[in-house]
């Protein structure tokens, strides 16, 4: 089962600057911000639709390295092993391409991303402020996940 | 759009829609959140799922509180599955602690979980028949119901909140005279589910309003996320259950349910099979149930720091995959970060595609198919609109909002 | 139309008897050991607040016990934890982590009214008054 998977993400490890394990054995592949879309876009391309999903983009905010962290947790079927897309973003100016035209299922990841923490997903035209909490904390621009937020 | 054979011009004929607001508060619809759709006549053309009806920022209440604290809190981001979410939550804090509770720590987990499973699934069931106008049947399911609730009750201490999962164990522990009961109680409904899953087979009403309704397609079902039972009505076996073998689940025998209809229908269905399946996992636990020591751990005594570091936990819900993820930094006695993503986030939200072409009345049947939980969706909230024109686009570019 | 699949079932019911519990007059049958109120036993008591650090829902506050009691020696501070039952969501956490396993635990659930509820009475019912 483990060869099977890590032959499928042979394409990886042009991309991976570092790879590390999340518990329990969930296999972390840290990359450029820019190349996030490129390896779902080859993903698609060698092994089709049908062979994984993005069960969910959690992100992280870390203000001691100025850094947001983002991570595409990525199930692949039919072993159901999850593996984890990484890249870090600039705290002051997150920015990172968009996957919901060519992974739909991404869209209620990214938009949660967005309004929780502020991350801007280049091409997403569903991004949208102020549904998540109260309007007032929304319109102030605070990104309650955030950890200088204050909420 | 008129266009007939030899007739070179296309005529353009503005479509004049209604715009229709399910919810939030809707006699067809017992969950707060907006369901807009856009009719043509009687067909839906486009359909928007606006939520944030019921946001209360459990993630960042976890940040705020304390790890033991936050067990208690995320057990309360979902009554319907509450377990899962405190079981989902532990086993990542143990994972972090390289800690693993004994076999029957392991078993009565898995026995509050699949308990939990049952009423669950005969509730949504119930809740389908209520919603296609039969309610004699909504009324017969529920009073069935009853006798799992006990069972629940009986185990955890109580019918619904079970506060059953504590770090290295569970809170506690069952004797004879508990585990003939909840036997009893479990082959006395064993009986009633066939009898229903036969009712929901055979009976006119119910094949006629469910059969062919939101058909998802398999590749749809991966592409949008979608996960638990639709994706397994649709024939894509996804169960972290089977691939995970996480608790007493790699022990204990069971089948992974799935139908290759992908109607509302076959999602009902699969949720009745897994009723029963669960049913029979519980009898074989209570059978089977290992003497290894005591599972309930002395709370007085439960590690005060864990250590650094990530973990991320998934867990079979009712209403599918349910993840935790849990980052520790080794100092402080609360998270850094938990982030939560449960199943009907994805397939509320995601799903909106599925309305299209769908007529007005089958929308409540195809939304409660995929069993919402607006309370699990929305501990964070999101919006997010799904445009969809009926006639140049493909599914999957009408997903993708390309206009 | 066929004839109702749940035909049998409907007529089956008109013969039992009501299902339904006519709560608050008729008793919800309970098992002896859910989760009900649960109260300090203030003879036990230390007054140590680890329960109120604990407790997920902030329903407890340490409270000082009022003149007129006779208080153990184990609790100089003369505290003692007061649970606001309107905010409790009875997990039991209170009741795990007590050093000195002073809660006492009923399967009361039925504690709704128009009234604020809270632990003093039950707690302060477990003391001896000064004579």
């Amino acid at each position: 089962m483990v060869i099977s998977v890590s032959s499928k993400l042979d394409f990886f490890s042009k991309y991976a600057v570092k790879t590390e394990i999340i518990k329990p054995k969930r296999i972390a592949f840290t990359v450029k911000s820019e190349d996030v879309r490129h390896i779902f876009e080859e993903l698609i391309k060698q092994h089709g639709h049908g062979a994984f999903y993005v069960s969910t983009i959690a992100g992280t905010d870390l203000p001691g390295e100025n850094k947001i962290r983002l991570d595409y947790y990525v199930v692949l079927l039919p072993e159901e092993e999850t593996i984890v897309i990484r890249t870090y973003l600039d705290r002051s100016n997150p920015l990172v391409d968009s996957l919901v035209d060519i992974i739909p299922g991404v869209l209620s990841g990214e938009c949660e991303t967005h309004d929780l923490l502020g991350v801007f997903f280049k091409g997403n035209p569903f991004l949208k402020r102020g549904f998540f909490v109260a309007l007032d904390v929304a319109e102030k621009g605070i990104y309650p996940l955030r950890k200088d937020s204050g909420v | 759009m008129v266009c007939n054979m030899g007739v070179t011009k296309v005529i353009e004929v503005p479509i004049i829609t209604a715009e229709i607001p399910i919810g939030p508060q809707h006699p067809a619809l017992h969950e707060p959140l907006l369901l807009k759709v856009y009719a043509d006549g009687e067909e839906i053309i486009r359909a928007e799922v606006n939520t944030g009806y019921n946001h209360r920022g459990v993630e960042k209440l976890c940040e705020k509180n304390t790890f033991y604290r936050d067990l208690f809190i995320v057990g309360r981001v979902c009554g319907i599955c509450n377990t899962v979410h405190a079981n989902c939550y532990v086993r990542a804090l143990e994972y972090l602690l390289d800690a693993r509770p004994n076999n029957r720590a392991r078993y009565l987990r898995v026995l509050a979980m699949e308990l939990e499973r049952i009423h669950s699934h005969m509730l949504i069931n119930a809740v389908m028949a209520e919603i296609v106008g039969f309610d004699t049947l909504f009324m017969q399911i529920m009073l069935d119901r009853e006798r799992v609730m006990k069972a629940k009750e009986i185990l955890t201490g109580n019918r619904v909140l079970a506060d059953y999962m504590i770090v290295g164990g569970v809170r506690r522990d069952i004797d004879e005279v508990k585990r003939a009961r909840i036997r009893d109680l479990l082959l006395k409904l064993k009986p009633r589910v066939e009898y229903y899953k036969k009712v929901f087979m055979e009976d006119e009403t119910i094949v006629k309003r469910l059969v062919d309704i939101g058909v998802l397609k398999p590749v749809d079902v991966t592409s949008h996320s979608l996960v638990g039972p639709v994706a397994r009505g649709s024939g894509v076996k996804i169960d972290s259950r089977a691939s995970d073998r996480y608790d007493a689940y790699d022990e204990i025998p069971f089948n992974v349910v799935t139908r290759t209809e992908g109607d509302s229908w076959a999602r009902m269905m699969v949720r009745w099979d897994e009723t029963l399946e669960a049913i029979n996992m519980c009898l074989y636990i209570l059978e089977k149930l290992p003497f290894d020591g005591n599972p309930v751990p002395d709370e007085k005594r439960l590690p005060r720091v864990i250590p650094h570091g990530e973990s991320y936990a998934r867990v079979e819900a009712q209403r599918g995959e349910l993840t935790y993820y849990v980052m520790s930094d080794g100092r402080s006695p609360s998270p850094y970060r938990v982030k939560i993503r449960t199943p009907s986030f994805n397939n509320v939200i995601n799903s909106a595609f599925m309305y299209v072409g769908l007529s007005i009345a089958d929308v409540p049947v195809a939304l409660t198919s995929l069993d919402p939980c607006i309370s699990c969706m929305e501990r964070v909230t999101v919006i997010d609109l799904e445009k969809n024109t009926r006639y140049k686009l493909t599914l999957r570019e009408l997903a993708g909002g390309k206009v | 139309m066929r004839r109702p699949k749940i035909l049998g079932l409907v007529l089956r019911n008109f013969a039992k008897r009501p299902a339904t519990i006519q709560y608050p007059r008729v008793k919800t049958p309970i098992e002896e050991d859910s989760r009900g109120v649960q109260y300090a036993d203030l003879t036990k008591c230390t007054g140590c607040t680890l329960c109120a650090l604990e407790c997920p829902a902030d329903a407890i506050t340490m409270t000082p016990i009022p003149q007129g009691y006779e208080v153990t020696a184990k609790n100089p501070r003369r505290i003692y934890p007061l649970i606001d039952y309107s905010k409790c969501v009875f997990c039991y956490r209170c009741v795990k982590v007590c050093p000195v396993n002073a809660y006492i635990v009923t399967s009361k659930y039925d504690i709704a009214g128009p009234t604020r509820i809270s632990s003093e009475e039950y707690s302060l019912s477990t003391l001896k008054k000064v004579s």
